[in-house]
C-alpha cells in the first residue's frame, strides 16, 4: 500500500543532543493528524525532516519517494510557525507572496490567468482576497498568517504540513482557519499533519494524534489517544490541564466516546490499539 | 570644468570603473540587506585586508591576490553558519576577525604600512587600470545574467528560504552564487571606494531604495541610481577639491539616504498599504 507519507526509524541529533530517535510511522491519504507534545520534543524538527528541510539518520519517503529525490512539491503546502517577515521591510504584494506557492516557471513568463484565478481563490478561502494588493511586511502578523496559509492552499495540495499555524491568530481567525482546514480534509480528501497546542478547538476535526516526545509516544485514533495510559503519564508531565480537558467537563471536546470524569476515577487505563509500543 | 575633468584618462577609467562596482554593489546589496547578511560586505572586506598584504608581500597583484582568499573566507561564512548553525552576523563576525588579524600580520611581516597599502585601504578609484576595468564590465554582465535566469527565485528564496526549498529552489546553491559575487564585487570595490568603506555601497543604496521603492523592481533601479549618482558627484567633488573619493563617495551615499528619509517623512514615497505593487 503506498502512503502519502512513510517515516522508518527516524534519528535526528542537534550537536550531541538526541532530538527525535527510532520514529516511524505511516500516514494515509485522508488522514487529519494532530502532532502534540513538550516543548522541545521534536515537533517542529519532525516536520522539517518530512519537508527534507533537516537531514537525519532512516528513512522518510513522500508519495512513495525519498525525500531527498522529491521533486513534485506542488503536492504539498507548508506553514511555518512563524513569519519570514514582520516588520523589515519586503516590497512584495500578497498576491506575489501566494503566487510564490505555486512555484516558479523557469521560463519567467508573468503569472497566467490561471495562476492569478488560483491566487484569488485562495485568497478568498482564507478570507484575505481585500488585502490582495497590500504589501505583505505592512499586514498584522494574524493576517500574514492567513495570507501564508493561502500560499499553501494556491497550489491545491494533497497533503498540508503546518506548524502552530494558529498561535498568532484571533478567536474569530483561528475559528475560520480550523473549519477550512477540516472542509479541505473532509469534502476535498486533503491530508493534514499539524502541529498545535490547541487540541480542543481542533480536536473535533482531526482523525489521528501524534504525541511526540523525542520518541513516538502514541500514534493512532483519537479515541485511542483519550484512553492511551503512556499519554496519560506523559501528559502529567508537560500539560495535565489537557488530560483534564478531554475528561474531567463531562464530555470530550475530541468528539470521542471516551469514559468521562466519573469513569476514569473508577477505570483501569489499558493499551489500547492504536498505542504503540515503545521500549 | 566638467568637460576638462572628463577628459583625463585616469578620470574616464575611474569613473567607469566606479559606475560598474555601484551597479553590481548595489544589485547584490539588495538581496543581502533583504536576506539579514548586509554585513557580509564589511567581514569580507576585512578578509580583502589579508589578500591584499599577500599581495604586497610576494610581490603579485594585490587584486587578483585577494580573489581566492575573499572567495574561501566567504564559503567559510556560509559553512560556519550551516554547519555550527549560528547566526549569520556571528559567522561574519569570526571570519572577519580573522581576516584583520592575518591581514594585519602579514602587513607587518611585509614590511608594515606603504602607499599601495593605503590606496587599498582607503580606495584609489583614480589609479585603476584597463584591465581591472574589464574584470568589472564580465562581472556585471555574469550578475545580469545570473539574476534574469534566478530573478524570481532570489525573490523567494531571500523571502522565506525554508518555502523556497519546498518549492524545489535550490537554495544553496544560489547562496554560494551570490556569495561568490559578493566577493568578488568586494574585491573590485576595495580599489574604488577602500576597505574600509566597501560595506557602505552594498547597504547603503537598497536602504534607501527600500524606504521609497514600492515594488521590487523599483528597489533594484532607484538602488542602481542611487549608487551610480553618489560614484559621479563624489569622483567630481574628489577631484574639485582634492579631497579622498572613496570617502566622498560614501558621504554622497549617506546624504542621499538621509534625503530619501526625509521624503518619506514628509509623506512621500512608499507608504504603508500602497496597492501599486501588483503586476
Amino acid at each position: 500500500m503506498s502512503y502519502v507519507i512513510e517515516a522508518k526509524k527516524i534519528q535526528f541529533k542537534y550537536s550531541r543532543t538526541l532530538v527525535l530517535d527510532k520514529i516511524s510511522f505511516e500516514i494515509r491519504a485522508g488522514d487529519y493528524v494532530g502532532i502534540i507534545g513538550p516543548n522541545g520534543g521534536g515537533k517542529t524538527t519532525l516536520l522539517k525532516l518530512i519537508l527534507g528541510l533537516e537531514k537525519g539518520a532512516g528513512e522518510i519517503k513522500l508519495f512513495g519517494t525519498p525525500v531527498a529525490k522529491f521533486s513534485d512539491w506542488q503536492k504539498i503546502g507548508y506553514l511555518a510557525q512563524k513569519s519570514p517577515v514582520s516588520q523589515a521591510r519586503f516590497p512584495i504584494s500578497v498576491q506575489e507572496v501566494v503566487l510564490m506557492g505555486l512555484g516558479y516557471d523557469k521560463t519567467h513568463k508573468e503569472a497566467s490567468l490561471e495562476n492569478l484565478r488560483a491566487v484569488r481563490k485562495a485568497l478568498s478561502q482564507t478570507r484575505t482576497l481585500n488585502l490582495a494588493k497590500r504589501i505583505f511586511s505592512d499586514l498584522s502578523v494574524g493576517q500574514q498568517q492567513r495570507v501564508l496559509l493561502a500560499r499553501a492552499l494556491v497550489s491545491q495540495p494533497q497533503l498540508l504540513i503546518l506548524d502552530e499555524p494558529s498561535a498568532a491568530l484571533d478567536g474569530n481567525s483561528r475559528e475560520m482557519f480550523f473549519n477550512l482546514l477540516g472542509e479541505l480534509n473532509q469534502k476535498h480528501g486533503v491530508t493534514i499533519l499539524l502541529i498545535t497546542h490547541d487540541t480542543g478547538e481542533v480536536g473535533k476535526y482531526i482523525s489521528k494524534f501524534m504525541y511526540i516526545d523525542r520518541e513516538l509516544v502514541f500514534f493512532g485514533d483519537k479515541e485511542a489517544f483519550c484512553h492511551s495510559q503512556r499519554v496519560a503519564e506523559k501528559l502529567g508531565s508537560f500539560a495535565q490541564h489537557t488530560i483534564d480537558h478531554l475528561h474531567n467537563h463531562g464530555h470530550c471536546p475530541l468528539g470521542c466516546t471516551c469514559v468521562h470524569a466519573a469513569d476514569k476515577q473508577t477505570a483501569q487505563p489499558t493499551q489500547t490499539q492504536g498505542e504503540t509500543a515503545h521500549d | 570644468m566638467i568637460s576638462e575633468f572628463l577628459s583625463y584618462g585616469f578620470v574616464q577609467r575611474g569613473l567607469l570603473a566606479g559606475s560598474l562596482v555601484a551597479v553590481i554593489c548595489s544589485l547584490l546589496g539588495v538581496f543581502l540587506v533583504l536576506k539579514r547578511l548586509s554585513l557580509i560586505g564589511d567581514g569580507l572586506s576585512h578578509v580583502c585586508l589579508t589578500g591584499v598584504a599577500l599581495g604586497l608581500l610576494t610581490q603579485t597583484s594585490p587584486l587578483y591576490m585577494s580573489v581566492p582568499v575573499v572567495l574561501l573566507a566567504s564559503l567559510g561564512i556560509l559553512q560556519i553558519m550551516e554547519k555550527i548553525k549560528i547566526y549569520g552576523d556571528a559567522a561574519i563576525g569570526i571570519v572577519s576577525a580573522a581576516g584583520l588579524a592575518i591581514g594585519i600580520l602579514i602587513t607587518a611581516l611585509a614590511g608594515g604600512f606603504n602607499a599601495d597599502l593605503f590606496g587599498f585601504l582607503f580606495g584609489s578609484i583614480l589609479t585603476v587600470s584597463r584591465g581591472e576595468v574589464f574584470f568589472c564590465a564580465v562581472l556585471l554582465a555574469a550578475l545580469l545574467l545570473f539574476l534574469l535566469f534566478y530573478y524570481r527565485d532570489l525573490i523567494a528564496a531571500s523571502f522565506d528560504e525554508n518555502f523556497a526549498r519546498t518549492r524545489g529552489i535550490a537554495v544553496r546553491r544560489l547562496n554560494v552564487i551570490l556569495i561568490t559575487f559578493t566577493s568578488l564585487a568586494i574585491v573590485l570595490a576595495c580599489k574604488v571606494v577602500g576597505i574600509f568603506l566597501i560595506s557602505a555601497l552594498i547597504i547603503v543604496p537598497p536602504v534607501s531604495a527600500l524606504l521609497l521603492a514600492k515594488t521590487f523592481k523599483q528597489v533594484l533601479l532607484f538602488a542602481c541610481g542611487q549608487s551610480l549618482l553618489s560614484v559621479w558627484i563624489g569622483v567630481y567633488l574628489s577631484f574639485l577639491f582634492n579631497i579622498p573619493s572613496g570617502a566622498t563617495i560614501i558621504l554622497v551615499n549617506l546624504l542621499l539616504l538621509i534625503t530619501a528619509f526625509i521624503y518619506t517623512r514628509l509623506g512621500r514615497g512608499y507608504k504603508k498599504g500602497d496597492a501599486k505593487n501588483v503586476r
